[in-house]
């Protein structure tokens, strides 16, 4: 039987391909340590993929990838090893990997592992970004579009409410950076946000609405932190989201064929 | 939403095998068989003896519970063997073709204007069959009364004949075939056609057209059904092919039953495609033997997204796939075997392209979680009994999920019929 190419692996792998632009503007301007700190995280994120897959038969997937990568670049800064292997284990073990694994979990494990981290220990200072990092963002979100493993939907539900934010004059120029980087690496996360279609622009709008909500009211919160939060917020709210507009399309389907 | 221009859908990479003529030539394999579609029951009782010579068209066997529907011959030629398993359940009826038998001339009475005398027509010439009502995607009760009835004159399917070049040069049929069958319906016929393609013939009035877009799945009847008018138990909706509807006319016209149908030979273990009118039931072996390289190959009825393995050529096929056979086991490491064996199966992840393989304007990926984990009640909410298999056909191709989706909505039908089933 012939099948084609969108199975969980090839997602992963265009994954990590669109987001390869941000990644390696990353490590270009983070230099040695950028690169330490990637293959710490990896290193401790795979072996629990191994660990997962001896114990219960779970194949690794790339997608440990995609969350060591967002984890290495949004983690809080200064932290000791044994706070980042703390955190790093909580979130692929409690958010991934209890649940069968990528495809399967409900909240995306980086999201988990950089709250954990931000909230666990607040005296840690959250990374700021080189801005060709964040204008790197942009092309990452078009290629995860066109390749079709974002949803074009949510990004562009963000950017609308951004947009209406900005000419609003609310103050959201400082965490425009982190919006962007954030919105690439956690939110667009297939699996845990919303996949109906009006459900993608809600997911998208809610996001928007939370950054520029805590950029306005949140008076001590770093940009990566603004961002970080509405993420989780955001993700959280995903299946909320979608069963509400399931209702609003069998609502309309009912009006329509009785 | 933006209309046929920017047709949701997937598009398939352009068929490397050359096809042999724009013009179908007509073959009549030397063997044809009566077979049940998967997951058919027929219990027949046969009304001709083996050895015995038959006109085509005629009657060869009635269904058990059902004594006005027939299964017809679908050529002159004589009875070779009549399987049954248990049950007089119908295994296989094959035919030696014969072209002294002669054709079955068919009394069609008032039935172009009496919806009664219609029906026991379609249902004494084998045509009944050619209908498919959903939910479950079954041939129709002999009594069942559709809610709407959608005449299929659009085909997405990769490689699949134009209908359109199965309707040259009959309008004037098809317009008959069309008349006549909305006197079945007690609500609305539809007519799906491709986008800028429309049929120029005389249609009934009241009937519905659907312009489909260019992409596959759009030519599919489930995907138009989930549409237009959802299915549900109560709400009984038939699809039938425009040539079927076609050779209606003709009969209801003549009294003769038209033998051939336009079917397309494809598939990439073959020197070059070819279109042929051939029988019902026609031996697939028959049609691509002539035009298939040498190696090892398998035989597929159906589309290379929803066929079968078969020898015959399925009740409503079109098309016969001929791939070639995957020979020699792939090496794999005894890890990843044993990885593989103890392994949950993979989830679907979602995507555009999960979304443009369901249409793109139902949810799909809350209907396949709905399908994969076996929640009857949400996969009927999102539409679910409004689709058979070869509707999942690509979203299976696409994500190469596993176990295919297309089983697994087949198991969730087959448990709401169960449960809707008088006692």
């Amino acid at each position: 039987m012939t099948r084609g190419l969108w199975d969980r692996e090839m997602v992963a792998m265009l994954l990590l391909l669109a987001l390869m632009p941000m990644a390696l503007t990353w490590l270009w301007f983070g230099g040695a340590e950028a690169v330490g700190r990637l293959l710490f995280v990896l290193l401790i994120s795979g072996l629990w993929h191994v660990i997962f897959m001896l114990a219960r038969a779970q194949p690794p997937s790339f997608a440990g990838a995609l969350t060591g990568l967002a984890v290495a670049m949004l983690a809080p800064q200064e932290l000791s090893l044994l706070q980042l292997v703390l955190g790093i284990s909580f979130g692929s073990v409690m958010a991934e990997l209890i649940f069968g694994g990528w495809g399967r979990n409900v909240l995306n494990p980086a999201t988990v592992t950089i709250a954990f981290l931000g909230f666990g220990f607040p005296a840690a200072p959250w990374p700021d970004f080189a801005l060709p990092v964040a204008w790197a963002a942009i092309p990452a979100l078009a290629l995860g579009m066109l390749l079709g493993v974002m949803s074009a939907r949510l990004i562009a539900g963000a950017l609308a409410v951004i947009l209406i934010a900005w000419l609003a004059d609310l103050p959201i120029a400082p965490v425009l950076p982190a919006f962007g980087v954030v919105l690439a690496l956690l939110v667009t996360d297939p699996v845990t946000s919303a996949s109906t279609r009006t459900g993608g622009w809600l997911n998208g709008a809610l996001y928007g609405a939370l950054v520029t909500l805590f950029a306005f009211g949140w008076g001590h919160g770093a940009p990566v932190q603004v961002a970080v939060s509405a993420a989780l917020l955001a993700s959280l709210a995903a299946p909320l989201l979608d069963e509400i507009a399931i209702a609003l399309w069998t609502a309309r389907r009912r009006r329509r064929h009785g | 939403m933006f209309g046929p221009a920017f047709s949701a859908g997937l598009v398939f990479p352009h068929d490397r095998v050359p096809l042999q003529s724009e013009n179908p030539v007509e073959v009549l394999t030397e063997e044809a068989a009566l077979t049940p579609s998967p997951g058919e029951e027929l219990r027949v009782e046969a009304l001709v003896g083996e050895d015995e010579l038959v006109a085509q068209g005629q009657p060869l066997l009635r269904l058990r519970n059902a004594p006005q529907v027939a299964l017809v011959a679908p050529m002159a030629g004589r009875i070779a063997s009549l399987d049954l398993k248990s049950g007089r359940r119908l295994s296989q009826l094959l035919l030696f073709h014969e072209p002294d038998g002669g054709r079955h001339l068919f009394e069609t009475g008032n039935a172009e204007v009496d919806g009664n005398a219609l029906r026991a027509l379609l249902q004494s010439s084998g045509l009944w069959r050619m209908f498919r009502s959903r939910p479950f995607g079954r041939m129709p009760h002999a009594d069942e009364a559709p809610a709407a009835i959608f005449v299929m004159a659009v085909d997405s399917r990769p490689g699949a004949p134009a209908p359109s070049l199965a309707l040259e040069g009959r309008e004037e049929d098809f317009s008959r075939g069309l008349a006549a069958l909305s006197q079945l319906t007690k609500d609305r016929l539809f007519l799906c056609e491709p986008a800028g393609k429309h049929f120029g013939g005389a249609v009934p009035a009241g009937l519905s057209r659907i312009s489909c877009g260019r992409n596959h799945p759009q030519g599919l009847a489930g995907i138009q059904i989930h549409r237009h008018r959802p299915a549900a138990p109560e709400i009984r909706v038939w699809d039938i092919e425009a040539e079927d509807v076609a050779d209606l006319g003709a009969l209801l016209a003549t009294g003769l039953l038209p033998g051939t149908r336009l079917v397309s030979v494809t598939g990439s273990a073959l020197r070059e495609r070819r279109l042929v009118r051939c029988q019902h039931g026609a031996d697939l072996r028959g049609l691509s033997q002539p035009v298939v390289r040498p190696g090892a190959h398998e035989i597929l009825s159906g589309s290379a997204l929803d066929g079968r393995p078969a020898h015959w050529l399925g009740a409503r096929d079109r098309q016969v796939t001929v791939s070639p056979r995957e020979t020699g086991a792939v090496k794999h490491h005894w890890f990843g075997t044993a990885l593989r064996k103890a392994a949950r199966h993979l989830p679907v992840i979602p995507t555009a392209a999960l979304d443009q393989a369901m249409g793109g304007d139902m949810p799909a990926a809350a209907l396949l979680r709905a399908i994969a984990s076996g929640d009857e009640e949400t996969a009927v909410r999102l539409g679910a009994l409004s689709l058979v298999e070869e509707d999942l056909a690509l979203a299976d191709y696409a994500t190469g999920a596993r176990p295919r989706l297309s089983k697994q909505l087949r198991i969730i039908l087959n448990r709401i019929e169960a449960e809707e089933a008088p006692a």
